[in-house]
Protein backbone atom coordinates (compact mmCIF):
# COMPACT_ATOMS: atom_id res chain seq x y z
CA UNK A 1 0.00 0.00 0.00
CA UNK A 2 1.42 3.29 -0.95
CA UNK A 3 1.95 5.79 1.98
CA UNK A 4 1.04 9.14 1.65
CA UNK A 5 2.91 11.90 3.55
CA UNK A 6 0.95 15.01 4.97
CA UNK A 7 3.38 17.88 6.17
CA UNK A 8 2.64 18.66 9.66
CA UNK A 9 1.29 22.47 8.62
CA UNK A 10 -1.58 20.35 6.56
CA UNK A 11 -3.26 19.21 10.05
CA UNK A 12 -3.30 22.29 11.36
CA UNK A 13 -4.59 23.85 8.59
CA UNK A 14 -7.37 21.21 8.89
CA UNK A 15 -8.21 22.62 12.40
CA UNK A 16 -8.47 25.74 11.73
CA UNK A 17 -11.38 25.09 9.31
CA UNK A 18 -14.45 26.91 9.70
CA UNK A 19 -17.28 25.16 10.54
CA UNK A 20 -18.97 23.88 7.17
CA UNK A 21 -22.66 24.95 7.59
CA UNK A 22 -23.02 28.70 9.24
CA UNK A 23 -26.43 29.40 10.98
CA UNK A 24 -29.01 29.59 8.25
CA UNK A 25 -30.76 32.55 7.13
CA UNK A 26 -35.03 32.82 6.67
CA UNK A 27 -35.90 30.88 2.94
CA UNK A 28 -38.97 32.33 1.88
CA UNK A 29 -40.16 33.41 5.37
CA UNK A 30 -42.79 34.93 4.33
CA UNK A 31 -44.03 32.17 2.02
CA UNK A 32 -47.34 30.62 3.60
CA UNK A 33 -48.63 27.15 3.40
CA UNK A 34 -50.64 26.03 1.00
CA UNK A 35 -54.43 24.49 2.61
CA UNK A 36 -54.53 20.95 2.51
CA UNK A 37 -51.17 20.48 1.74
CA UNK A 38 -48.89 17.90 3.74
CA UNK A 39 -45.98 19.36 5.29
CA UNK A 40 -42.73 17.86 7.79
CA UNK A 41 -41.52 20.31 10.18
CA UNK A 42 -38.04 19.86 12.21
CA UNK A 43 -35.30 21.98 13.34
CA UNK A 44 -31.68 21.64 12.88
CA UNK A 45 -28.66 23.12 14.46
CA UNK A 46 -27.61 25.79 14.72
CA UNK A 47 -30.49 27.76 14.89
CA UNK A 48 -33.45 26.22 12.01
CA UNK A 49 -36.79 24.88 11.50
CA UNK A 50 -37.72 23.60 8.28
CA UNK A 51 -40.77 22.90 6.45
CA UNK A 52 -41.01 20.71 3.41
CA UNK A 53 -43.58 19.85 1.39
CA UNK A 54 -44.02 16.06 1.56
CA UNK A 55 -46.09 16.22 -2.20
CA UNK A 56 -42.77 16.96 -4.06
CA UNK A 57 -40.15 16.17 -0.95
CA UNK A 58 -38.41 19.07 -1.30
CA UNK A 59 -37.72 22.22 1.29
CA UNK A 60 -40.32 24.70 1.39
CA UNK A 61 -38.70 27.00 3.81
CA UNK A 62 -36.59 27.68 6.53
CA UNK A 63 -37.00 29.56 9.62
CA UNK A 64 -34.61 31.01 12.17
CA UNK A 65 -34.86 29.46 15.58
CA UNK A 66 -33.45 32.39 18.33
CA UNK A 67 -30.57 30.94 20.52
CA UNK A 68 -29.70 26.87 19.82
CA UNK A 69 -32.44 25.06 18.55
CA UNK A 70 -31.79 21.84 20.48
CA UNK A 71 -33.25 19.60 21.80
CA UNK A 72 -35.96 20.63 18.91
CA UNK A 73 -38.29 18.74 20.56
CA UNK A 74 -41.76 20.10 18.78
CA UNK A 75 -45.73 19.82 18.35
CA UNK A 76 -47.58 21.65 16.26
CA UNK A 77 -50.43 23.14 17.11
CA UNK A 78 -53.82 21.43 16.98
CA UNK A 79 -54.56 24.54 14.05
CA UNK A 80 -51.58 23.86 11.95
CA UNK A 81 -50.08 27.26 11.88
CA UNK A 82 -47.23 27.27 14.81
CA UNK A 83 -44.58 25.00 15.66
CA UNK A 84 -43.60 24.99 19.24
CA UNK A 85 -40.18 23.63 20.28
CA UNK A 86 -38.15 23.09 22.94
CA UNK A 87 -34.49 24.88 23.18
CA UNK A 88 -31.77 26.34 24.04
CA UNK A 89 -30.93 22.98 26.26
CA UNK A 90 -33.92 22.72 27.13
CA UNK A 91 -34.36 25.79 28.89
CA UNK A 92 -36.81 27.76 26.83
CA UNK A 93 -39.53 26.75 24.76
CA UNK A 94 -40.13 28.92 21.38
CA UNK A 95 -43.06 29.21 18.74
CA UNK A 96 -42.46 30.18 15.61
CA UNK A 97 -45.21 30.76 13.17
CA UNK A 98 -45.29 28.68 10.14
CA UNK A 99 -46.85 31.17 7.87
CA UNK A 100 -44.32 34.13 8.39
CA UNK A 101 -41.44 32.80 10.29
CA UNK A 102 -42.29 34.99 13.13
CA UNK A 103 -41.67 34.01 16.83
CA UNK A 104 -44.92 34.35 18.06
CA UNK A 105 -44.31 32.86 21.68
CA UNK A 106 -40.87 32.38 23.95
CA UNK A 107 -41.19 30.99 27.47
CA UNK A 108 -38.04 30.04 29.95
CA UNK A 109 -38.64 27.23 32.07
CA UNK A 110 -37.49 28.58 35.17
CA UNK A 111 -40.21 30.31 37.20
CA UNK A 112 -38.20 32.15 40.28
CA UNK A 113 -34.56 33.50 40.78
CA UNK A 114 -31.92 30.72 41.78
CA UNK A 115 -34.33 28.03 39.91
CA UNK A 116 -33.02 26.28 36.82
CA UNK A 117 -35.84 24.58 35.34
CA UNK A 118 -35.67 21.66 32.17
CA UNK A 119 -38.24 20.85 30.03
CA UNK A 120 -37.09 16.85 29.32
CA UNK A 121 -39.57 16.52 25.71
CA UNK A 122 -42.80 16.83 27.42
CA UNK A 123 -44.63 19.05 25.47
CA UNK A 124 -48.17 19.31 24.01
CA UNK A 125 -51.01 21.30 23.21
CA UNK A 126 -54.69 21.90 24.03
CA UNK A 127 -56.63 20.63 20.92
CA UNK A 128 -58.32 24.51 20.30
CA UNK A 129 -54.19 25.27 20.36
CA UNK A 130 -55.16 28.11 22.88
CA UNK A 131 -53.09 26.44 25.90
CA UNK A 132 -49.58 25.15 26.09
CA UNK A 133 -48.60 22.29 28.32
CA UNK A 134 -45.02 22.00 29.89
CA UNK A 135 -43.73 19.48 31.86
CA UNK A 136 -40.45 21.51 33.60
CA UNK A 137 -38.06 19.69 36.42
CA UNK A 138 -37.01 22.87 38.76
CA UNK A 139 -33.95 22.68 40.69
CA UNK A 140 -32.67 25.06 43.18
CA UNK A 141 -29.32 26.27 43.22
CA UNK A 142 -28.62 27.48 46.36
CA UNK A 143 -24.99 28.76 47.35
CA UNK A 144 -23.57 25.73 48.87
CA UNK A 145 -26.20 22.79 47.95
CA UNK A 146 -28.98 21.52 45.25
CA UNK A 147 -32.90 21.54 46.49
CA UNK A 148 -34.34 19.19 43.91
CA UNK A 149 -37.90 20.52 42.83
CA UNK A 150 -41.29 18.46 42.30
CA UNK A 151 -41.89 18.19 38.45
CA UNK A 152 -44.72 20.47 37.09
CA UNK A 153 -46.96 21.03 34.72
CA UNK A 154 -46.73 24.28 33.33
CA UNK A 155 -49.75 25.78 31.48
CA UNK A 156 -49.39 28.44 29.13
CA UNK A 157 -52.38 31.25 27.43
CA UNK A 158 -50.23 30.63 23.41
CA UNK A 159 -51.87 34.06 23.00
CA UNK A 160 -49.42 35.53 25.79
CA UNK A 161 -46.51 36.44 23.10
CA UNK A 162 -42.68 36.79 24.47
CA UNK A 163 -41.85 36.03 28.02
CA UNK A 164 -45.05 34.12 28.53
CA UNK A 165 -45.59 33.03 32.37
CA UNK A 166 -47.55 29.95 32.73
CA UNK A 167 -50.95 30.49 33.96
CA UNK A 168 -51.32 27.62 36.59
CA UNK A 169 -48.76 24.73 37.21
CA UNK A 170 -50.11 20.85 38.42
CA UNK A 171 -47.55 18.70 40.30
CA UNK A 172 -46.95 15.42 38.00
CA UNK A 173 -46.07 12.44 38.33
CA UNK A 174 -41.97 12.04 38.02
CA UNK A 175 -39.39 10.90 35.48
CA UNK A 176 -42.69 11.54 32.13
CA UNK A 177 -40.90 12.38 28.59
CA UNK A 178 -43.39 12.71 26.01
CA UNK A 179 -46.55 13.45 26.04
CA UNK A 180 -49.73 14.02 23.85
CA UNK A 181 -53.18 15.15 24.04
CA UNK A 182 -56.45 13.11 23.66
CA UNK A 183 -59.98 14.31 21.99
CA UNK A 184 -61.15 14.50 25.07
CA UNK A 185 -58.35 17.11 26.61
CA UNK A 186 -56.41 14.39 28.77
CA UNK A 187 -52.84 14.11 27.95
CA UNK A 188 -50.87 10.97 27.71
CA UNK A 189 -47.75 11.06 29.61
CA UNK A 190 -45.34 8.55 29.13
CA UNK A 191 -43.05 8.35 32.34
CA UNK A 192 -42.72 5.06 34.58
CA UNK A 193 -46.73 3.56 33.52
CA UNK A 194 -48.87 5.41 30.89
CA UNK A 195 -50.77 8.05 32.67
CA UNK A 196 -53.98 10.02 31.21
CA UNK A 197 -53.69 13.48 33.22
CA UNK A 198 -56.48 15.65 33.07
CA UNK A 199 -54.66 19.26 33.15
CA UNK A 200 -57.76 21.04 34.54
CA UNK A 201 -58.12 18.82 37.93
CA UNK A 202 -54.51 17.58 38.19
CA UNK A 203 -56.12 14.39 38.71
CA UNK A 204 -54.58 11.28 36.76
CA UNK A 205 -54.88 7.33 36.46
CA UNK A 206 -52.90 5.19 34.94
CA UNK A 207 -53.84 4.60 31.21
CA UNK A 208 -51.53 1.40 30.22
CA UNK A 209 -48.68 -0.14 33.10
CA UNK A 210 -45.51 -0.38 31.97
CA UNK A 211 -42.66 -0.68 34.53
CA UNK A 212 -45.72 -1.37 36.61
CA UNK A 213 -47.14 -4.10 34.28
CA UNK A 214 -48.56 -7.17 35.59
CA UNK A 215 -47.70 -9.78 32.56
CA UNK A 216 -46.81 -13.16 34.11
CA UNK A 217 -43.47 -14.38 32.55
CA UNK A 218 -42.42 -11.18 31.34
CA UNK A 219 -39.64 -8.83 32.28
CA UNK A 220 -40.66 -5.45 33.10
CA UNK A 221 -39.99 -3.59 29.83
CA UNK A 222 -37.32 -1.04 28.85
CA UNK A 223 -38.88 1.93 26.88
CA UNK A 224 -36.85 4.58 25.33
CA UNK A 225 -39.16 7.37 24.46
CA UNK A 226 -37.97 10.77 23.93
CA UNK A 227 -40.09 11.71 20.70
CA UNK A 228 -43.64 12.26 21.09
CA UNK A 229 -44.73 11.04 17.60
CA UNK A 230 -48.35 9.94 16.13
CA UNK A 231 -49.45 9.16 13.07
CA UNK A 232 -52.36 10.47 10.81
CA UNK A 233 -54.98 8.07 12.68
CA UNK A 234 -54.17 9.81 15.53
CA UNK A 235 -51.88 6.69 17.07
CA UNK A 236 -49.61 7.18 19.91
CA UNK A 237 -47.06 4.70 19.35
CA UNK A 238 -44.22 3.80 22.34
CA UNK A 239 -42.27 0.86 21.31
CA UNK A 240 -40.59 -1.61 23.92
CA UNK A 241 -38.49 -4.39 24.16
CA UNK A 242 -38.85 -7.12 27.19
CA UNK A 243 -38.01 -10.67 27.78
CA UNK A 244 -40.68 -13.48 28.06
CA UNK A 245 -39.21 -16.30 30.02
CA UNK A 246 -39.61 -19.94 29.19
CA UNK A 247 -38.95 -23.00 31.51
CA UNK A 248 -39.04 -23.18 35.03
CA UNK A 249 -37.15 -20.26 36.61
CA UNK A 250 -37.25 -16.68 34.87
CA UNK A 251 -33.60 -17.07 33.16
CA UNK A 252 -33.42 -14.45 30.65
CA UNK A 253 -30.64 -16.78 28.90
CA UNK A 254 -33.13 -19.12 27.85
CA UNK A 255 -35.98 -16.62 27.21
CA UNK A 256 -37.50 -14.90 24.39
CA UNK A 257 -36.33 -11.29 22.95
CA UNK A 258 -39.60 -9.10 22.13
CA UNK A 259 -40.33 -6.40 20.82
CA UNK A 260 -43.63 -4.43 21.54
CA UNK A 261 -45.15 -1.57 21.52
CA UNK A 262 -48.01 0.63 23.89
CA UNK A 263 -50.94 2.61 21.70
CA UNK A 264 -52.92 5.30 22.96
CA UNK A 265 -55.35 6.51 19.90
CA UNK A 266 -56.08 9.69 20.98
CA UNK A 267 -59.27 9.96 18.97
CA UNK A 268 -60.84 7.08 20.97
CA UNK A 269 -58.94 6.83 23.69
CA UNK A 270 -58.09 2.96 23.59
CA UNK A 271 -55.05 1.78 24.47
CA UNK A 272 -53.20 -1.46 23.55
CA UNK A 273 -50.39 -3.36 25.04
CA UNK A 274 -49.07 -5.97 22.16
CA UNK A 275 -45.89 -7.89 20.89
CA UNK A 276 -45.00 -7.63 17.39
CA UNK A 277 -42.15 -9.71 16.66
CA UNK A 278 -38.46 -10.88 17.71
CA UNK A 279 -36.25 -8.54 19.07
CA UNK A 280 -32.97 -9.13 17.12
CA UNK A 281 -31.86 -5.44 16.67
CA UNK A 282 -32.75 -1.82 18.11
CA UNK A 283 -35.38 0.65 16.94
CA UNK A 284 -35.79 3.76 18.29
CA UNK A 285 -39.32 5.04 17.41
CA UNK A 286 -41.67 3.16 15.56
CA UNK A 287 -44.86 4.14 13.51
CA UNK A 288 -48.18 2.04 12.39
CA UNK A 289 -49.08 2.87 9.06
CA UNK A 290 -52.51 4.74 8.99
CA UNK A 291 -53.70 3.14 6.50
CA UNK A 292 -53.31 -0.30 7.69
CA UNK A 293 -52.48 -0.64 11.41
CA UNK A 294 -51.42 -4.55 11.51
CA UNK A 295 -47.81 -2.88 9.48
CA UNK A 296 -45.36 -1.32 12.34
CA UNK A 297 -41.99 0.22 10.80
CA UNK A 298 -39.02 0.93 12.99
CA UNK A 299 -35.90 2.31 12.22
CA UNK A 300 -32.33 3.01 13.78
CA UNK A 301 -29.95 1.63 11.46
CA UNK A 302 -32.31 -0.34 9.20
CA UNK A 303 -35.44 0.85 8.35
CA UNK A 304 -37.91 -2.38 9.26
CA UNK A 305 -41.44 -3.31 8.69
CA UNK A 306 -43.47 -6.07 10.96
CA UNK A 307 -46.51 -7.58 10.35
CA UNK A 308 -48.21 -7.54 14.22
CA UNK A 309 -50.47 -10.23 13.77
CA UNK A 310 -48.61 -12.67 12.39
CA UNK A 311 -45.41 -11.15 14.74
CA UNK A 312 -43.29 -11.34 11.68
CA UNK A 313 -40.69 -9.18 9.62
CA UNK A 314 -41.61 -8.52 6.48
CA UNK A 315 -39.09 -6.75 4.88
CA UNK A 316 -36.16 -4.87 5.83
CA UNK A 317 -34.28 -2.14 4.38
CA UNK A 318 -30.35 -0.97 4.41
CA UNK A 319 -30.31 2.75 5.54
CA UNK A 320 -27.40 5.45 4.67
CA UNK A 321 -26.63 6.18 8.37
CA UNK A 322 -28.85 5.77 11.72
CA UNK A 323 -32.07 7.88 11.72
CA UNK A 324 -33.91 8.00 15.40
CA UNK A 325 -37.20 8.91 13.96
CA UNK A 326 -39.88 7.74 11.51
CA UNK A 327 -42.77 9.22 10.54
CA UNK A 328 -45.43 8.38 7.66
CA UNK A 329 -47.47 10.53 5.17
CA UNK A 330 -51.08 9.93 5.42
CA UNK A 331 -51.48 8.14 2.62
CA UNK A 332 -49.24 5.84 4.20
CA UNK A 333 -47.61 5.60 0.75
CA UNK A 334 -44.20 6.61 2.34
CA UNK A 335 -42.15 6.86 5.21
CA UNK A 336 -39.69 9.80 6.28
CA UNK A 337 -36.25 9.05 8.31
CA UNK A 338 -34.81 12.30 10.46
CA UNK A 339 -33.00 12.51 13.26
CA UNK A 340 -29.18 12.45 13.75
CA UNK A 341 -27.58 14.54 10.86
CA UNK A 342 -29.46 16.92 8.70
CA UNK A 343 -31.21 14.34 5.81
CA UNK A 344 -34.13 13.25 5.44
CA UNK A 345 -34.57 9.53 4.36
CA UNK A 346 -38.00 9.19 2.39
CA UNK A 347 -38.58 5.53 1.41
CA UNK A 348 -41.39 4.10 -0.52
CA UNK A 349 -43.50 2.02 2.47
CA UNK A 350 -44.56 -0.77 -0.30
CA UNK A 351 -41.55 -1.99 -0.89
CA UNK A 352 -39.19 -0.20 1.43
CA UNK A 353 -37.10 1.21 -1.68
CA UNK A 354 -35.48 4.37 -1.28
CA UNK A 355 -37.22 7.44 -3.18
CA UNK A 356 -35.78 10.97 -1.78
CA UNK A 357 -32.89 12.18 0.39
CA UNK A 358 -33.84 15.22 1.31
CA UNK A 359 -30.67 17.74 2.61
CA UNK A 360 -31.43 20.00 4.93
CA UNK A 361 -29.72 23.82 5.17
CA UNK A 362 -27.32 23.74 8.77
CA UNK A 363 -26.43 21.09 10.81
CA UNK A 364 -27.67 17.73 12.69
CA UNK A 365 -31.18 16.98 13.47
CA UNK A 366 -29.91 15.11 16.61
CA UNK A 367 -32.46 14.41 19.16
CA UNK A 368 -35.19 16.84 17.31
CA UNK A 369 -38.79 15.45 16.51
CA UNK A 370 -39.97 15.82 13.40
CA UNK A 371 -43.91 16.39 12.56
CA UNK A 372 -45.88 15.66 9.72
CA UNK A 373 -49.18 17.51 9.24
CA UNK A 374 -51.54 18.86 6.76
CA UNK A 375 -52.44 22.14 6.69
CA UNK B 1 -25.04 -3.56 45.47
CA UNK B 2 -22.64 -5.41 47.68
CA UNK B 3 -19.58 -5.41 45.41
CA UNK B 4 -20.00 -1.44 45.58
CA UNK B 5 -19.03 0.83 48.26
CA UNK B 6 -21.36 4.01 49.22
CA UNK B 7 -18.58 7.01 49.23
CA UNK B 8 -21.64 9.95 49.33
CA UNK B 9 -24.49 11.06 50.85
CA UNK B 10 -26.94 10.46 47.86
CA UNK B 11 -25.12 6.86 47.58
CA UNK B 12 -25.38 5.35 51.67
CA UNK B 13 -29.27 6.58 51.38
CA UNK B 14 -29.74 4.36 48.60
CA UNK B 15 -27.82 1.93 50.90
CA UNK B 16 -30.01 2.64 53.69
CA UNK B 17 -33.28 2.16 51.94
CA UNK B 18 -32.12 -1.16 50.80
CA UNK B 19 -30.89 -2.14 54.56
CA UNK B 20 -34.32 -0.94 55.60
CA UNK B 21 -36.19 -2.83 52.97
CA UNK B 22 -37.45 -0.15 50.89
CA UNK B 23 -35.72 -1.48 47.99
CA UNK B 24 -38.95 -0.95 45.88
CA UNK B 25 -38.20 2.41 46.26
CA UNK B 26 -35.12 2.37 44.12
CA UNK B 27 -35.51 1.25 40.86
CA UNK B 28 -33.56 1.16 37.80
CA UNK B 29 -33.68 4.61 35.81
CA UNK B 30 -34.72 3.54 32.37
CA UNK B 31 -35.82 7.15 31.83
CA UNK B 32 -34.07 10.26 30.64
CA UNK B 33 -34.02 12.75 33.12
CA UNK B 34 -31.16 14.98 32.29
CA UNK B 35 -27.00 14.92 33.98
CA UNK B 36 -27.03 11.68 35.84
CA UNK B 37 -25.18 8.38 36.12
CA UNK B 38 -26.85 5.82 33.29
CA UNK B 39 -25.93 2.31 33.01
CA UNK B 40 -27.59 1.55 29.66
CA UNK B 41 -25.40 0.24 27.24
CA UNK B 42 -25.18 2.05 23.90
CA UNK B 43 -21.95 3.80 23.41
CA UNK B 44 -18.96 1.28 24.21
CA UNK B 45 -21.00 -1.62 23.21
CA UNK B 46 -25.19 -2.63 22.37
CA UNK B 47 -27.62 -4.45 24.31
CA UNK B 48 -26.37 -7.29 22.82
CA UNK B 49 -22.97 -7.24 23.67
CA UNK B 50 -21.66 -6.48 20.20
CA UNK B 51 -21.49 -3.25 18.05
CA UNK B 52 -23.76 -3.68 15.52
CA UNK B 53 -26.90 -1.87 16.97
CA UNK B 54 -24.75 1.03 17.93
CA UNK B 55 -25.42 3.45 15.62
CA UNK B 56 -23.65 4.04 12.52
CA UNK B 57 -20.97 5.82 12.15
CA UNK B 58 -20.81 7.19 16.05
CA UNK B 59 -21.04 11.35 14.84
CA UNK B 60 -25.21 10.46 13.86
CA UNK B 61 -25.37 9.66 17.25
CA UNK B 62 -23.57 12.32 19.09
CA UNK B 63 -25.79 15.07 19.98
CA UNK B 64 -28.97 13.21 20.28
CA UNK B 65 -26.63 11.35 23.41
CA UNK B 66 -24.84 14.71 24.48
CA UNK B 67 -27.85 17.02 24.38
CA UNK B 68 -30.06 15.41 27.25
CA UNK B 69 -26.44 14.50 29.27
CA UNK B 70 -27.12 11.22 28.53
CA UNK B 71 -23.45 9.67 28.97
CA UNK B 72 -22.15 12.48 30.91
CA UNK B 73 -18.56 10.54 31.37
CA UNK B 74 -18.01 10.50 27.59
CA UNK B 75 -18.65 14.28 26.15
CA UNK B 76 -19.01 17.58 28.19
CA UNK B 77 -22.10 18.35 29.53
CA UNK B 78 -23.79 20.68 26.78
CA UNK B 79 -26.99 20.72 29.12
CA UNK B 80 -25.32 23.04 31.95
CA UNK B 81 -21.98 23.13 32.43
CA UNK B 82 -20.41 23.42 28.90
CA UNK B 83 -23.37 24.10 26.42
CA UNK B 84 -20.95 26.10 23.61
CA UNK B 85 -18.62 22.84 23.19
CA UNK B 86 -20.39 21.71 19.66
CA UNK B 87 -21.00 25.82 18.60
CA UNK B 88 -18.39 25.64 16.30
CA UNK B 89 -19.59 22.18 15.00
CA UNK B 90 -23.12 21.74 13.41
CA UNK B 91 -22.78 19.39 11.92
CA UNK B 92 -20.94 16.69 13.16
CA UNK B 93 -20.09 14.57 10.29
CA UNK B 94 -18.40 17.63 8.25
CA UNK B 95 -16.84 19.22 11.74
CA UNK B 96 -16.30 16.72 14.34
CA UNK B 97 -12.96 18.13 14.27
CA UNK B 98 -14.10 21.46 15.90
CA UNK B 99 -15.13 19.45 19.03
CA UNK B 100 -11.95 19.92 21.55
CA UNK B 101 -11.18 18.72 24.69
CA UNK B 102 -12.74 20.57 27.94
CA UNK B 103 -10.62 21.54 31.49
CA UNK B 104 -12.14 22.56 34.50
CA UNK B 105 -10.99 26.39 34.84
CA UNK B 106 -9.61 26.33 38.30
Amino acid sequence: MKKTFKPGWFGLAMAALLPALASAEALHADKPLVKGDEYLVVGNYPDNLHVVDLKSDTLFKSCPVPGSVGPATLQVSPDNTVAYLVTNRFDEVHGIALDTCQVVFQAKMEQKEKERAKALFAISLSNDSKQLYVIQTPTTLNTDHYVIGEPRLAVYDTASGLDAKPVRTLPVPRQVTVMQTGQDGSLYMVGPDIYKFDPQSGQYTVAIPSRHWKRPRYAPPDVLSVWPLKNAADDFTILYTTAKFKGKTDDPATADWIYGYFNVNLKTGKTETRDFGPFTEIYFTGVRSPKDPNLMFGVLNRLAKYDIKQKKLLAAADIPHSHYTIAMNKDGSKVYLGGTWNVLSVFDAERLKPVASITLPGGDMGAASPQIFTR
Amino acid sequence: MKHLKAINQKAQLLDQAAAQDKVEDVVAMSSVVGCTSTFDPGWEVDAFGGVASLCQPMEADLYGCADPCWWPAQVPDTMNTYPDWSKQAASTKDDWRNLGTVFPKD
